[in-house]
């Protein structure tokens, strides 16, 4: 009798435990395929280990904050800088500093799960975080190439990966309208092309840049090839090398299009080929600088400003 | 006959008068010593008269003619000061130093021509200084440098000397050769000289007239026989000494003479007492 | 200084029976001269773009009148030459010319071998004057900051000049110490503002160091003026400045009217240091290394110091600032920091020159 009762017991226990235990093997398959897949390296070569989707991220870059927006993780977003201003759901989010001084107290008091960072953080804002306990991902894109490697990035270790595939396949088909006329041009058919960050002093951007990649991409020869990073350039050169195309970033931290006036005031520049065909163009330095989603637009931009004849209309 | 007339000439630093209605005259040819303890305004007598610390009263006078109404530059180019412990330039060379002291005789673009570069030459020769002449200031000793600042008073030509205590830092040879050559100076080329003196009996013996200055005013003056006696000396200094006739020239002779009273210990002859 | 020699012919070689260098001074002069004007020559053909000198000489040729030369070259290179490189040498060398006189000035009128142009507030005060100027509406930027400067650097003087003043007087260490006063509180208020400045910092320490790039004619014309003015009027004094190396009692007894002397000589040399920052920032070393350096070898006369001091201080400017723009072209270093790379040194070489008077 008891031998019995002992025996149903068990068999009852039995078949609830194993409802139970296949219940939870189903549930973790379910999970597997959204979670985060253990140890991933990140654009500096650390190693992070993410195991659980993230539910409060904070970004320390603008270009980091774009690309969560643009996954939909606007939820999740719980502390972004001063300069993220796009979108514009972003700018009521809390702010945990500028660009380069970040306010760790800050991040910390946040409890977040995941910290997108950028090169810049990396010798001293990481390691302090780090210590802290903290999941930091650093995100170095320096081309569009590198974007996309960021989206598809962000995407797995958010649980997004079908929508960041889906985003870099848009992007990619932009871009791809975009190089399937300008990649069979011959060198002479691709203009010089000057691109300023600043007037005073100048400074350009040279390879290993992102603007360096969309110029490139766009059909045009960057006058600062030789140059590594973003530099400073002398009035000199660029009269010497004279640049066809003069494109100038404005709206940078100060809203205003100096840089452009500039172009178009300086005397020394005025017997160079850009100025002289009226080829001096305006760009939204955002574009040029965040290596996120929107540098496609970026790349359009200058598509139409170095081969308008390849390129019509507005964005 | 050019003259420097000091009338009842009170002078002082801010609310402090130092002197009190000074009246004295001084005469080409004849060298005048202003004498008296520290702190009786002495070379404040001497800045006074060059204006560097203005008259709180009283006027001078050099030839008749108000000295306040002489520019500075011409004033230069009369008047020249040998200051005590005048501070010079180190790198300078010891002629370029002497070479400043033709400043007031020189316009603005004016260079220095061989008449200046020959009269500072002469009164280095004078002042046995034109063997340093090519040697930088920092290198010379204090005495050395005070005999610069004299030739360089002579190298302004002037026509009145106030010197302070020209023989403040100076061995004994050259105290007796500064003073000697101030004295022809004096009587050579007619120059009016007016000197403060540490040490009576130089003054005693180089100077024509003498002025005591005590507490602010003139104690008494007078040649150095009428000037230089105990009795003076004790009632300005507060010291006991013995004024006895020099033996070449007759001259007063100060001498430290140790007081009668008290200051010998009292068992100084006394051979009980233990001695080393 | 030229004439001397041939007016005074008999008058300079009896001069050189007497221990006073000056046939052997006014040489270096010329030499200096002519030292500057190959160092003008010279530099305008380094750059960060590589002209052949061939080219250059027929850049040059062509200039001059009646001389027709084919233009073998592109507008580029003219442009680079006339517009970029020569104002830019010209502003160095006239900058380096103010700061140098005026560093020989302060050191003399300070009777202080530390003393240099920005002893007592020029400094601070166009530093001040920059930094609101960067802080401006940025469309204001171009005029205001140079503007504000100059007026930065004034207004410290003077209010420096102001707090010092005894009466008629102006008793020199009484100066030095609100120099040094009002200095150290506008230089407080200059980092605070910096520190609030944001994304406009990295122009406000590119002209705190010092630095020429983007100079134009317009900019050198607007300079000349002052810095040739300065000179001349520092010049004429020169023999006084001589005399106020012993003390100012002195001075005033060999006719030398102190307090005139002083007066001018610090108006001149503040307004000929202020024109010359107010575009290019603070260059130091020049004002204190060029006379130190100069007093050294010909010695202290100001009649010749001061000569020296303009070819000299122009010429170390121009090589400091052709170093600047080409050691690591086309990047460029701010020509400051190419300065006390060279004046660091050097004054370790001078405190090791204890056994020798320096001043």
């Amino acid at each position: 009798m008891r031998i019995r009762e002992t025996l149903e017991a068990t068999g009852h226990f039995a078949k609830r435990s194993g409802l139970l235990a296949l219940s939870f093997f189903l549930l973790c398959l379910g999970c597997a395929a959204q979670s985060p897949a253990g140890n991933i390296a990140d654009d500096l070569g650390r190693t992070v280990s993410i195991h659980e989707v993230p539910l409060r991220v904070v970004s320390l870059a603008p270009s980091n904050t774009e690309i969560l927006f643009a996954l939909g993780l606007d939820e999740k977003v719980v502390g972004v800088t001063e300069y993220c201003n796009y979108p514009k759901a972003a700018t009521a989010k809390l702010k945990i500093g500028g660009f380069s001084t970040v306010d760790v107290e800050k991040v910390v008091s946040l409890t977040p799960d995941l910290i997108l960072a950028a090169p810049v953080h990396a010798r001293t804002v990481v390691p302090s975080l780090e210590k802290l306990g903290l999941t930091v991902f650093v995100l170095a894109p320096a081309d569009m190439e590198g974007v996309f490697n960021s989206i598809r990035l962000v995407g797995r270790i958010t649980g997004q990966e079908k929508r960041a595939l889906q985003l870099v396949e848009d992007i990619n088909a932009r871009a791809k309208a975009v190089t399937v006329k300008t990649e069979s041009l011959t060198p002479d058919q691709k203009p010089k092309v000057l691109y300023l960050t600043w007037h005073d002093p100048m400074f350009t951007a040279g390879t290993g840049t992102l603007a360096h990649d969309l110029i490139s991409k766009a059909g045009g020869q960057n006058i600062a090839s030789d140059i590594a990073g973003d530099k400073n350039i002398d009035l000199e050169t660029v009269v010497y090398r004279n640049p066809q195309v003069i494109i100038a970033s404005v709206n940078m931290g100060a809203g205003e299009d100096l840089t452009w006036q500039y172009v178009n005031k300086e005397p020394r520049l005025k017997n160079t080929d850009a100025l002289k065909y009226g080829r001096v163009y305006k760009i939204d330095g955002d574009l040029v600088h965040r290596p996120g989603p929107r540098a496609i637009e970026g790349l359009e931009d200058m598509a139409r400003f170095i081969h308008p004849e390849l390129f019509t209309g507005t964005r | 006959m050019l003259t420097l007339r000091l009338e009842n000439i009170s002078l002082g630093y801010g609310k402090r008068t130092v002197l009190r209605d000074i009246n004295l005259e001084a005469r080409p040819g004849e060298l005048l010593g202003i004498i008296g303890p520290n702190g009786s305004g002495k070379s404040t007598l001497i800045r006074g008269i060059t204006r560097l610390i203005s008259l709180s009263s009283g006027q001078i006078f050099l030839n008749g003619q108000n000295m306040a109404a002489i520019s500075r530059a011409k004033m230069a180019a009369l008047v020249a000061v040998v200051p005590q412990n005048a501070a010079l330039p180190e790198m300078f060379t010891a002629f370029e130093v002497v070479l400043m002291g033709r400043t007031p005789h020189l316009g603005l673009f004016q260079r220095e021509g061989q008449k200046d570069l020959d009269i500072v030459k002469g009164a280095m020769e004078v002042t046995r200084t034109y063997a340093l002449a090519g040697r930088r200031v920092g290198e010379l000793s204090g005495g050395e440098r005070q005999r610069l600042v004299m030739a360089r008073a002579l190298a302004q030509e002037p026509k009145v000397m106030l010197l302070d205590e020209p023989t403040a830092h100076l061995d004994i040879n050259y105290q007796i050769e500064t003073m000697d050559l101030v004295r022809r100076l004096c009587l050579e080329q007619r120059l009016i000289i007016i000197t403060t003196l540490h040490d009576l009996n130089l003054a005693a013996q180089y100077c024509d007239r003498l002025v005591m200055l005590s507490k602010g005013g003139i104690h008494c003056h007078g040649t150095p026989r009428q000037v230089i006696n105990a009795r003076a000396i004790k009632e300005v200094y507060g010291a006991e000494v013995c004024v006895l006739p020099h033996p070449v020239n007759d001259l007063p002779a100060t001498f430290v003479a140790p007081s009668i009273t008290g200051s010998l210990s009292p068992g100084r002859d006394d051979p009980t007492i233990w001695r080393p | 200084m030229e004439l001397r020699l041939s007016k005074d012919a008999t008058a300079t070689k009896a001069a050189a029976s007497y221990p006073l260098r000056w046939r052997s001074r006014s040489y270096a002069i010329l030499g200096l001269a002519l030292f500057f004007g190959v160092t003008v020559l010279v530099t305008s053909a380094i750059g960060s773009t590589h002209i052949p000198l061939d080219t250059l000489a027929g850049v040059f040729l062509s200039k001059l009148p009646f001389i027709h030369v084919e233009p073998a070259w592109t507008a580029s290179v003219e442009t680079i030459v006339f517009n970029i490189r020569l104002p830019r040498l010209l502003l160095a060398g006239l900058v380096g010319a103010a700061l140098a006189v005026a560093g020989t000035t302060y050191q003399g009128l300070f009777r202080n071998p530390l003393a240099d142009p920005y002893l007592i507030g020029v400094a601070q005060g166009a530093a001040l004057g920059a930094v609101i100027g960067f802080l401006l509406p940025a469309s204001w930027q171009s005029a205001s900051v140079p503007l504000l400067a100059f007026a930065g650097a004034l207004l410290a003087v003077a209010a420096v000049y102001l707090v010092a003043r005894v009466g008629k007087t102006l008793p020199i260490t009484v100066l030095i110490l609100a120099g040094v006063a009002l200095g150290a509180f506008l230089a407080a208020v200059t980092s605070y503002l910096m520190v609030a400045s944001g994304d406009r910092l990295h122009g406000i320490i590119s002209w705190l160091l010092g630095t020429f790039s983007l100079t134009n004619w317009w900019q050198v014309s607007v300079v000349t003026p002052y810095v040739i003015l300065g000179i001349a009027i520092i010049w004429i004094y020169a023999r006084p400045l001589n005399v106020m190396q012993l003390d100012e009692e002195q001075a005033q007894q060999l006719g030398v009217n102190v307090e005139r002397v002083k007066l001018v000589l610090l108006v001149a040399a503040t307004l000929m240091t202020a024109a010359a920052v107010c575009f290019c920032g603070i260059i130091g070393f020049v004002g204190i290394i060029i006379p130190h350096a100069l007093r050294l070898i010909w010695g202290p006369d100001h009649r010749f110091l001061l000569p020296l001091a303009t070819f000299g201080g122009a010429s170390f400017l121009i090589l400091a600032d052709t170093a600047a723009r080409t050691v690591l072209a086309p990047a460029e270093i701010p020509v400051g920091v190419i300065t006390a790379f060279l004046g660091a040194p050097f004054f370790l070489y001078l405190l090791r020159q204890k056994k020798r008077a320096i001043f």
